[in-house]
């Protein structure tokens, strides 16, 4: 993979420019994982809410189970990065 | 502290004579818990619900008018500051004096200014009818009063021609253009048709007399002046509410207490001569009430404590110091604890702002956040929100802390290098140090991890002595022993194989067996006989055990969202000074000043939105560490909360 005319500064840059977009995917991606999760569970909480109001912290709960995906995105592109 | 306020269930019994009295003291003393009597069906105890005191409706029809009124002013009783406390019977006196006539004004004020609204709807309305009439120079009575002639007037897409004799006149100065034809009424259908074909819409001749415009004027005049006299109206309640706000919210308070007092009896269960009531009230007040109960009755009363038999029906009141209880706001987010089990507000109200702190340290936005918070206590009058201000203070006070701290503030850092870990990230190549401590402040925050799951696992076993009771406690001890010794034997196996900074280093232990050393031994033992404690209690449980990893991983989120509000800050200072405002500083031109004014604008927006999201991030974040992974853990829920019977009384006095 490595071509001749390439020194090791730019193959250590572009391997800095790999775990970039590394961590750039992995946020990118468990985000649109975890919206995607949330959609319905946060429509589905904002109607049983309305409906009762006692249920809200239990609503905000479910709601927010997914975020752990993205937070381990987020995790794993720090690790990545430092 | 850490129990819910210990209460007692009473039964008293009085003959129906006593009713006033007792019903009154135990109003005044504001702490009897009433258990509504639900009558059973079929049921041959001769039990029946009471009827309300004398005066009962009296006292709701009054409170009606009187809400009726600050409904009309626009008073809400929450939102009106307490400038004086008038003495009830000075109330009860003005209610009789006073009261009719502000009645009688305010109703007349709202029954003109409706009268008023009315006709000003009709001026208006007139006014839009003659709109379109304004564009053709003829007055109004030329339109009607013919007997051989058929006038056709109304909005029509084009202009047409029509082929029998007519007089016609056509404008496009209004919206949808405004024809007027004359024909003779042998023609009337087939010039209908060609309108019809033209797209005509007919509108109907205004009942009026004279030139539009002038009517026209006339009427849009009359809108105006009326809007006036509503203005003045208006100002005129405004007025009242000004004088008799003070006046007519304690008659609110003191009615809604008559009204309370007087329907108490609706709670009660009577037979032909007696009363009887169920109730609860807090240990502490017990002996003090049932004085003043057997005083003011003069020993006419029958008092017994009951035993508690289901902990589900006893209403829950906390207790907490001062400083913990705007957190009870937190907890009935959630739930409110059964009255067995332990509350943890106390925790949450030490461990909340901590966590805030870790995720938002930063000295500018926690200063934005506190003075938020302090200068909102005085508009928001509500108790909730005032409850989740203080909630706020505490915890930007704790953020101010960690950025003295993490030496940071609006993302830059403050004039001392990083006290703990540093969360300088190197945006624009301006972090001095060694940078960013990524890697050490995941570890702290996977070790808080670790002991908050502990802590709540303990509270677990505590939980389950206290509610259940023989095998069912047993195995739920065993089960939540079993889930501490599996997450711990994971963590002795981990350590046992990776030497990992800030933690202990056990890869260096004697090998036992199979290449595993002392620690992993442990920690398989500990893992397996943890796998058996979750087990025996449900098999089923076993699949939540991936959650054993995911919850303590969840604690890094302490650190990642702190970290993408610090790069936010950094971001949006690195634009605002590094990219526009410092180039243009090197020499300063007309467009230059501008771009230096844009340059501070994109700072102060992009602070705004980072304090916003830092607030977000930071409360929710840290609020939902301990919904999910906290309570989780040992946490039910469910309780009644504690509504006694009385009123503690804001704008009167006794």
């Amino acid at each position: 993979m490595v071509d001749v005319g390439m020194t090791l500064e730019m193959v250590q840059a572009s391997q800095m420019g790999m775990k970039a977009l590394g961590a750039g995917l992995a946020v990118g991606l468990t985000g649109i994982g975890s919206g995607v999760a949330e959609m319905g569970i946060g429509a589905a909480a904002v109607g049983a809410t309305a409906e009762n109001r006692d249920v809200f912290g239990l609503a905000l709960l479910l709601t927010v189970i997914p975020e752990t995906i993205v937070i381990f995105g987020l995790v794993v592109a720090l690790l990545l990065l430092f | 502290m850490l129990r819910p306020e210990r209460m007692r269930r009473l039964l008293i019994v009085a003959p129906k004579s006593e009713t006033d009295t007792i019903v009154r003291e135990l109003y005044r003393h504001n702490v009897y818990h009433i258990e509504d009597f639900v009558p059973e069906s079929g049921s041959s105890d001769g039990l029946s619900i009471g009827h309300p005191l004398s005066g009962a409706s009296d006292a709701a029809s009054a409170l009606i008018k009187i809400r009726a009124i600050e409904s009309a002013c626009g008073i809400d009783p929450e939102n009106v500051e307490v400038r004086t406390r008038i003495p009830a019977s000075k109330v009860r006196a003005m209610i009789q004096t006073d009261l009719p006539a502000i009645i009688e004004e305010v109703e007349g004020l709202v029954a003109s200014r409706s009268r008023l609204e009315a006709q000003q709807k009709e001026h208006e309305q007139r006014a839009k009818e003659l709109e379109p009439f304004v564009a053709v120079p003829m007055d109004l009575d030329l339109y009607r009063g013919y007997t051989r002639f058929s006038v056709f007037t109304g909005h029509i897409a084009h202009d047409v021609t029509i082929d029998a004799p007519h007089e016609k006149y056509f404008s496009d100065k209004v919206d949808g253009n405004m024809i007027v034809v004359v024909v003779p009424n042998e023609h009337r259908e087939e010039v209908e048709r060609t309108l019809l074909d033209a797209g005509f819409q007919a509108i109907p001749v205004p009942d009026e007399t004279g030139a539009p415009a002038d009517r026209l004027k006339a009427h849009q005049e009359e809108a105006r002046r009326i809007e006036g006299e509503i203005a003045a109206i208006n100002g005129k309640i405004a007025g009242i509410r000004e004088r008799h706000a003070d006046f007519l919210v304690a008659c609110d308070e003191l009615l809604t207490a008559d009204v309370e007092r007087a329907e108490a009896p609706l709670r009660f269960a009577t037979t032909e001569e007696t009363f009887l009531t169920e109730g609860w009230i807090p240990e502490r007040n017990f002996e003090k009430v049932k004085e003043a109960l057997v005083r003011a009755t003069g020993d006419r009363i029958y008092i017994q404590e009951l035993e508690i038999e289901d902990d589900a029906r006893v209403p829950v009141e906390y207790e907490n110091p001062t400083f913990a209880s705007p957190t009870q706001m937190l907890i009935d987010i959630y739930a409110r604890p059964r009255y067995s089990e332990i509350d943890p507000t106390l925790m949450v109200a030490i461990v909340f702002p901590i966590f805030f702190g870790m995720i938002l340290g930063d000295v500018g936005y926690g200063a934005i956040l506190l003075a938020m918070s302090l200068g909102l206590r005085k508009i928001v009058k509500g108790e909730g929100g005032r409850m989740l201000l203080k909630v706020l203070s505490y915890a930007s006070v704790s953020s101010i802390i960690f950025g003295i701290l993490y030496s940071e503030i609006f993302g830059s850092a403050l004039p001392w290098p990083a006290l703990i870990f540093s969360r300088h990230l190197n945006i624009g190549g301006a972090a001095g140090g060694h940078g960013p401590q990524v890697v050490e402040l995941m570890i702290i925050a996977i070790w808080i991890g670790l002991l908050h799951i502990t802590l709540g696992r303990i509270l677990g076993i505590v939980n389950a002595r206290k509610i259940y009771s023989g095998k069912h406690a047993t195995q739920a001890v065993l089960s939540h022993a079993g889930w501490l010794g599996t997450m711990w034997g994971i963590m002795l196996m981990i350590w046992a194989f990776y030497a990992i900074p800030l933690m202990p280093d056990l890869t260096g232990l004697p090998v036992v067996a199979m290449g595993l050393n002392v620690a992993a031994v442990v920690g398989v033992v500990l893992l397996v006989a943890g796998i058996l404690g979750i087990a025996q209690e449900n098999p089923l449980e076993l699949v939540e055990l991936p959650t054993i990893i995911s919850h303590v991983l969840s604690y890094a989120r302490l650190v990642a969202v702190g970290l993408s509000s610090v790069a936010i800050a950094m971001v949006v200072n690195y634009i605002a000074i590094g990219m526009i405002i410092e180039p243009q500083l090197e020499a300063i031109t007309p467009v230059g000043v501008i771009i230096i004014i844009v340059g501070i604008l994109v700072l102060l927006m992009g602070h705004a939105l980072n304090t916003a999201l830092g607030l977000l991030g930071g409360g929710l974040h840290s609020i939902r560490l301990h919904y999910v992974e906290f309570f989780t853990k040992f946490y039910k829920g469910g309780g009644k909360k504690y509504n006694p019977f009385g009123m503690k009384p804001k704008f009167t006095e006794e």
